[in-house]
């Protein structure tokens, strides 16, 4: 029994001295290693791991599709359609200029742009060594970090073209403790940051990628030119897509049908091309633009449309709708105007045998449907409307020859010559022969220049960003375009609440 | 108890100083009897104080003990009853008469956290119940015992065997996690544990309500502790075992009043030829009355409870040992589909291992055995009850696919409920082990060191078999066709899951207690740590041969993935586990009895919480004063009077460890869809990226609690009223802060952003008299109250937590946790009866949709729309107070038992209607408006199919108050005189009971007590009542 308790006194000594020291701390600090989790500390020890999280820099991308029809809404290209005027609110009220702080798309897009940014951050935080403070090398590490470095610039360009001035950060990914630290940079800041990213990538990245959508040196110094002409650097603008042209990489397809089928993604003149397939199904109306498919596509549907099988298209919503004002606006014989909108009655009448029916859009009805993104049949999955396998074309090569037709004619040594030359490649493609080139210059030839955009690039989501960055928006939108606040949109109104960050004029 | 043990303890210590001492020895006679009764006392504890002398009065209470000549103090004690001392030598008296101990009893010790305290010293809040009560009312779980029971608790009690109540102690402060910390003989437990406890091997059951009784507790302590303690045998008693048994047959109260099949006819002929279809029954006349399917799935329930004990001990030793088994069916489906058994064991050991050491070994081993229906959900068999075509047959007579009728109306969702029922398989079955190793060492006369290792082990093995099913030939949701084959594509599926956990809480403590002069003390000190881990495989497969719960196994089934089917086989696992650290003290001191003053503290540490914060400080301090001791005060008509206050923090560990994460693959489900991957080309890659943010300054929820009361005895200590005030503010409930967007998309780790306060009243009064010797009169009333309001969420108030989704032809939520507003109150749209006429549309607030006989919404807001800004305040879950009352009264061999429980101003919302089309509808829509001023009563609008005016909006049409008084129990007992009784048995008592005998409400549901969450109470999907019990019991000591 003595052997018990003095047994049992120096147990109990024992703990009392082992719990008043340092390890009685230890017994409740949290090691997620014993849940098996992976933490942050874990993580980019390998290739692999820089390859993945590199991958997920691109996820975003797919998530701020709604720039493109908010580019075509706001401008005199497309109208909200939809049921009734509170149908699709946040994109009509774009379309009516009556929108506000308070716009769920907008909202999506300026958080969906900042996490690309912050996984951009991350991954560039430990480039030289890993979180662990070990470097890992490997073969195309560089490169690998030009893609994360043009999609930064990519995401900042997107909100400094539709917000102006933004926080800039290119450091770190914020924790919760940056919340509310940012102010709005200078929107000049903003695109010097962008030239950096690209210029940094452009020397890092390969010409050519194996894998279909990722991004190459040639993409990135698209963008960067395009970058120069929303500042209207139009020499360094000139010199950076003519070394795309020079490049001799990409040609303009003779069918301009055929770059929006299935068969014409990635193709020929494709220099950037936002990646969407419908092979992930996803079901999640929480986050409906977040998944693998493109949710942009449903949008451009035929409400209701019902036919034979062998009617290639499916149904939608009916909420971006091609007006008659862009249609008017092609001339006769331009084989884009069928490939860019699809007027249903008339489509209806040329193939009875499809046995046609749909309902009229109720509300802002033109009759007219955006034929380039119009969802086909069996190019969606699971919940059909977030699943559409269609890549948004965001940078076409004849985009890249009508920039560079643009900036060599308004160049400080302006090369009309160059500028004619690359128009007119493009129109004879429209066209299908050289009888509609054009040969104005000056002023006139500018003006050519601009309104080719709108008709080659129609429904892809240039049009608003081309009219204001050319100062043609007021004169073309009327009065319902303010100027000195509708050139931008504005900053969500949560982001105002808690970051107490300044609104754009006029919100 | 346990301060009896090293009361004992300490006297034995004190004898072996004094052995030999006394040569001369005289043999003292005595006999001991009930004062009240007369009745002899059997088993009477007789001890010579200071020594270890001791005996046990024989079957006619008669009992002798050796004492020295010059005379000695006996200490006669006996179960539930006040122990005397008397001092006694040759010539005394040697009648000893024995009372009844009830709360009244000045000299109770009660168990608080880490020791006991003498009741009167008690300077904290706290209810107590005994194990007379727990006994009379047979109860299955023992919540059941505290409702109404216990001033300060809230207990909302459930009708499905078994289930989980909702016990509230004192107000609500948070939307999750308010169960309180149960602690079962010291050691921790949680109210899912009191499912496994027998409340027959309960002796008493303390409430620690204020922050001076639940401090010492810390984190676990900001809901309330309930102290349950166990019996145990006493030293040198003579082996008594006691058996009780009780038989009862359950059946439901009330049936919901249903169209029957002609009515129901009619009215869906009105609902689709006002929307413009066609006449759906054409000949009324032949519909007759149909079938109620409510008659269908009730069914009688048996409930049998039995229990057996056995205590005593040597001078070493004692022992409670127990068997228990308890199977109650359930009213709905009955005994083969709806059913909870227990099986137990109890042994509650202690021995002397030396004069100074002492070990004490509790230990419970069980079986628990379930099968469940679907309840208060969406599908629930009642929902389908109620909700289910009248017209169709009993029995299917036309094709082979079921057994039950079908319609072929209802083409999905809602299903024959006995087709629901025939096609409900599940059995769960858990075994559990708990209990504790103590050992008790005596250092010094007044210092012990007590070593607690308290363990809890459970392992659960479910499975839930779900069979291919025939709704009927038109039915979307069919998974077998007619004629028993399966539906394409359709698989039947069995289910497994196997669970296990193991808890632990090592505890280590001094309790060391000095008395100067007039001065008292106690201090205890101590070390927890504690341990939680458990985990869970599960496996599910596809094709169970002959579809046949018979083969219902994953051995037996053949299912196997294919490139098409993927789900044919899958299985899963996961694991957790919590640490906590913890360093408690308190002490207490009084001055004569007379000023008493306790101060306790506690620091948590806790693996959940954020790095920054990984401890947090719990104090509290009270003060009390019993006036009567004073000598100013002299009242004949007070014989107790004491004034108490105390003050204190407590806390709530409702968090979980916090990392920075990192996820890969593809499509995120979680909130903010933070999804991974890419695809280049139409070859999808996964990805990899931050997923969860950590918010290293998580802490616990911060409860401040302050509590001012009184006790007081008065009238020859006939009454007894104990009262307190309370008033507490939480802080620190997990919100998700309002974060600037340019963070991204990685969910927001939640933060200590919310706060709450309650603020309420507790009172017991209770009286007793016995005005003669054959008649003992017993009566109590508790009443409880408490109001609560959240008074802050996220920073600008935006955050919500909506609760109460239910489904009638659209999701709804109807309860929300919001800043400004009651915690889980109902949130929808005052009506304001009906629109009459077009041209009151046209003057009303623009509503679309509406017509006449439409329901008119209140503008809340004034903006001239009805809209989601119009949504307000409509109904509240949770009573204004409740209130109890007990009587017991026993005349001379009978004694008479009565329990009524009331609860009022709690809402209730009625969420079972479907209001599908052809859904069945409840008969008050007989008085639905049919045309101009034939109604105003906005619960019957206009019947149609088509509602374009959203008359099934959360609106206050289905808000109904719920307040209720039930007569919870009726006992009526006989015991067999002693006469009778034969040689060996002590007591022969023979009762018949009815429990919810009758429930006084205009609710007119089932049943008006609907538990749950904070968030789910009160809402009515179709809720299993609870059922009117009628029992034979039997109680026999021997």
């Amino acid at each position: 029994m003595n052997i018990i308790m003095k047994n049992y006194f120096k147990l109990l000594i024992l703990i009392v001295t082992f719990c008043s020291l340092e390890s009685c701390t230890k017994f409740v600090d949290y090691n997620p290693h014993e849940e098996f989790k992976i933490t942050d500390q874990d993580y980019l020890k390998s290739e692999s791991d820089y390859r993945s999280m590199a991958v997920s820099v691109y996820t975003p991308l797919q998530w701020i599709n709604q720039v493109v029809p908010i580019g075509e809404i706001a401008s005199d290209n497309a109208v909200a359609g939809g049921e009734n005027a509170s149908d699709v609110l946040s994109l009509q009220q774009i379309d009516d200029y009556t929108h506000n702080a308070v716009n769920g798309q907008l909202t999506e897009i300026w958080q969906s742009a900042y996490e690309g940014i912050n996984r951009a951050n991350y991954i560039n935080q430990y480039k030289a060594v890993n979180p662990a403070g070990v470097a890992v090398n490997f073969a195309g590490k560089d490169a690998l970090f030009g893609e994360t470095l043009f999609l930064r610039g990519y995401y900042y360009f997107t909100l400094v073209k539709m917000f102006g001035d933004v926080p800039l950060f290119t450091d770190k990914r914020l924790s919760l403790s940056e919340s509310k630290s940012l102010k709005r940079a200078p929107k000049a800041d903003v695109y010097k940051q962008i030239e950096t990213d690209l210029i940094a990538a452009i020397a890092a990245l390969p010409a050519v990628q194996n894998e279909k959508g990722r991004i190459t040196k040639l993409a990135a110094q698209a963008l960067l030119g395009k970058v120069y002409m929303y500042q209207n650097k139009f020499e360094l603008a000139a010199t950076t897509l003519e070394t795309v042209i020079t490049s001799n990489a990409f040609s303009l397809v003779s069918n301009f049908g055929s770059i929006f089928l299935l068969s014409g993604e990635n193709g020929p003149e494709s220099v950037f091309e936002i990646q969407y397939s419908n092979t992930s199904p996803y079901y999640n109306w929480g986050g409906a633009t977040r998944g693998q498919g493109n949710y942009a596509i449903q949008q451009c549907g035929i409400r209701g449309l019902n036919g034979s099988a062998d009617m290639p298209y499916a149904a939608g919503w009916s909420t971006n709708l091609p007006t008659a004002n862009l249609a008017n606006a092609y001339e006769a014989g331009d084989q884009r105007k069928a490939v860019t909108i699809l007027d249903i009655e008339a489509y209806k009448a040329a193939n009875p045998s499809y046995n046609v029916t749909y309902q009229v859009a109720p509300y802002k009805n033109t009759g007219l449907y955006n034929q380039k993104y119009l969802p086909r049949k069996g190019q969606t999955s699971g919940q059909i409307e977030l699943n559409y396998l269609n890549n948004f074309r965001i940078i076409r090569y004849s985009d890249v020859l009508l920039m560079a037709a643009e900036a060599n004619v308004k160049a400080a040594t302006a090369n009309e010559t160059k500028a004619k030359t690359y128009l007119n490649l493009v129109r004879r493609r429209a066209f299908g022969n050289n009888s509609r080139d054009i040969t104005s210059s000056g002023t006139t030839l500018y003006n050519d220049i601009l309104n080719e955009r709108r008709l080659e690039l129609a429904m892809e989501g240039d049009r608003f960003f081309d009219l204001v960055r050319t100062g043609k928006a007021s004169a073309t939108l009327g009065s319902k375009f303010v100027v000195g606040k509708h050139e931008l949109f504005p900053i969500p109104q949560t982001e105002i609440d808690i970051s107490g960050i300044p609104q754009n004029a006029g919100y | 108890m346990k301060l009896k043990l090293r009361i004992l303890l300490s006297t034995a210590f004190v004898l072996c100083l004094m052995v030999g001492a006394y040569a001369q020895n005289i043999q003292f006679k005595g006999k001991v009897n009930n004062k009240a009764t007369g009745e002899n006392l059997a088993g009477a504890t007789i001890i010579v104080k200071g020594t270890k002398q001791s005996t046990v009065s024989d079957q006619n209470g008669q009992f002798v003990i050796s004492i020295p000549t010059k005379g000695a103090s006996l200490v006669i004690s006996f179960v539930g009853m006040t122990s005397i001392e008397r001092f006694v030598n040759a010539s005394s008296k040697t009648d000893f008469l024995l009372e009844l101990s009830n709360s009244n009893n000045l000299d109770e010790v009660i168990v608080v956290g880490y020791g006991s305290q003498k009741i009167t010293k008690v300077s904290g809040a706290i209810s107590t119940i005994k194990s007379a009560d727990i006994e009379k009312i047979n109860a299955v779980r023992t919540e059941e015992a505290l409702q109404g029971r216990a001033a300060g608790v809230n207990v909302i009690q459930g009708g499905s065997p078994g289930s989980k109540p909702t016990v509230l102690i004192r107000g609500i402060p948070s939307f999750t996690g308010t169960d309180p910390t149960v602690i079962i003989d010291g050691v921790q437990q949680s109210l899912v544990d009191l499912n496994s406890i027998n409340p027959a091997d309960i002796e008493t059951i303390n409430v620690l309500k204020d922050a001076a009784t639940t401090a010492i507790y810390g984190v676990k302590g900001g809901n309330g502790v309930i102290v349950v303690t166990t019996k145990s045998g006493r030293r040198n008693q003579k082996a008594e075992f006691s058996f009780s048994s009780n038989y009862g047959i359950q059946q439901v109260t009330n049936m919901i009043g249903t169209l029957n099949a002609s009515e129901y006819g009619a009215m869906i002929n009105e609902g689709s030829t006002t929307a413009g279809g066609p006449v759906i029954f054409p000949n009324l006349s032949t519909l007759g009355v149909g079938n109620n399917w409510q008659k269908e799935v009730f069914k009688d329930a048996p409930v049998q409870i039995y229990s057996l004990n056995a205590k005593g001990g040597s001078d070493k030793m004692t022992y409670l040992l127990s068997a228990g088994y308890l199977n109650q069916s359930g009213i709905v489906g009955g005994a083969g589909k709806s059913n909870f058994s227990r099986g137990n064991f109890t042994a509650n050991l202690s021995f002397d291992l030396s004069a100074k050491l002492k070990l004490i070994i509790n230990a419970s081993a069980l079986t628990l055995e379930s099968k469940g229906i679907a309840e208060n959900s969406f599908n629930s068999v009642l929902g389908s009850a109620l909700n289910f075509d009248p017209t169709v047959s009993l029995l299917n007579t036309t094709n082979n696919g079921s057994k039950y009728g079908y319609s072929n109306l209802l083409l999905s969702e809602i299903f024959n409920p006995l087709t629901v029922l025939e096609n409900t398989y599940n059995k769960n079955l858990g075994t559990k082990l708990y209990g504790k190793f103590e050992l008790q060492y005596n250092v010094a006369k007044n210092l012990s060191l007590i070593s607690r290792f308290g363990y809890t082990k459970y392992d659960g093995n479910a499975k839930t078999f779900t069979p291919l099913t025939f709704y009927g030939p038109l039915n979307v949701d069919n998974s077998m066709n007619a004629d028993g084959s399966a539906v394409a594509g359709k698989h039947n599926r069995i289910a497994h899951e196997k669970t296990s956990n193991f808890n632990y809480t090592f505890e280590n403590y001094f309790d060391y207690n000095l008395k100067r002069n007039e001065h008292s003390f106690n201090l205890i000190g101590g070390i927890a740590a504690s341990k939680l881990t458990g985990n869970a495989a599960g496996a599910t497969r596809q094709d169970v041969p002959f579809n046949s719960w018979e083969f219902a196994d994953f051995t037996a089934a053949t299912g196997a993935n294919t490139a098409t089917n993927t789900d044919a086989l899958s299985g899963y696992y996961y694991q957790y586990f919590r640490k906590n650290i913890s360093y408690f003290g308190r002490l207490n001191y009084d001055y004569n009895e007379k000023y008493l003053a306790s101060v306790s503290a506690r620091r948590d540490g806790s693996i959940a919480f954020g790095n920054e914060n990984q401890f947090g400080n719990f104090y509290a301090t009270s003060l009390g004063w019993v006036v009567s001791n004073e000598k100013f005060f002299q009242s004949k008509m007070v014989n107790f009077f004491k004034i108490r206050g105390s003050y204190g923090t407590t806390g709530n560990e409702n968090v979980n460890p916090q990392f920075v994460g990192i996820i890969t693959g593809g499509p995120s489900y979680g909130p903010t869809a933070n999804s991974n991957g890419y695809s280049f080309g139409e070859v999808f890659t996964p990805g990899s990226t931050i997923g969860s943010a950590a918010n290293n300054a998580l802490r616990w929820e911060k409860q401040v609690q302050s509590n001012i009361g009184f006790d007081l005895t008065f009238m020859n200590n006939r009454f007894t009223i104990n009262a307190d005030y309370f008033n507490k503010s939480v802080d620190g409930l997990l919100f998700t802060p309002s974060a600037s967007l340019y963070l991204g998309t990685v969910p927001i780790p939640q933060a200590n952003i919310g706060t709450t306060k309650s603020s309420g009243f507790d009172l017991t009064i209770n009286y007793r008299n016995s005005p003669n010797k054959k008649v003992q009169f017993n009566s109590s009333l508790t009443f409880t109250k408490a109001t609560n309001e959240v008074t802050s969420t996220n920073s600008d108030g935006t955050a919500k937590i909506l609760g109460g989704y239910y489904f009638n032809g659209q999701s709804q939520s109807v309860t929300v946790f919001e800043k400004g507003f009651t915690p889980g109150y109902f949130y929808g749209f005052k009506t304001n009866g009906l629109f009459q006429n077009a041209a009151e549309v046209t003057a009303s607030p623009k509503q679309a949709g509406a017509q006449a006989g439409d329901i008119k919404y209140v503008d809340i807001n004034g903006d001239n729309v009805i809209d989601a800004l119009d949504k307000t305040k409509i109904g509240d879950p949770f009573a204004k107070f409740t209130l109890g009352w007990n009587v017991n009264v026993q005349v001379g061999n009978f004694d008479f038992v009565s329990f009524v429980y009331a609860s009022v101003g709690n809402d209730i919302y009625r969420a079972f209607e479907r209001n599908a089309n052809y859904t069945n509808k409840p008969r008050e829509i007989l008085a639905r408006w049919t045309g101009e001023n034939s109604t105003n009563d906005a619960r019957f609008p206009r019947y149609s199919f088509v509602d374009n005016n959203n008359n099934a909006r959360v609106s206050d049409r289905y808000v109904e108050d719920g307040s209720f008084v039930k007569i919870k129990n009726l006992q009526i007992g006989y015991s067999l005189p002693a006469s009778l009784t034969k040689k060996g048995l002590d007591k022969v008592r023979f009762y018949l009971q009815v429990k919810n005998a009758y429930t006084f409400t205009k609710y007119t549901g089932y049943d008006p007590e609907i538990p749950g969450g904070i968030l789910e109470t009160g809402v009515d999907r179709g809720a299993y009542p609870q059922p009117r019990t009628f029992a034979l019991g039997l109680d026999i000591k021997f």
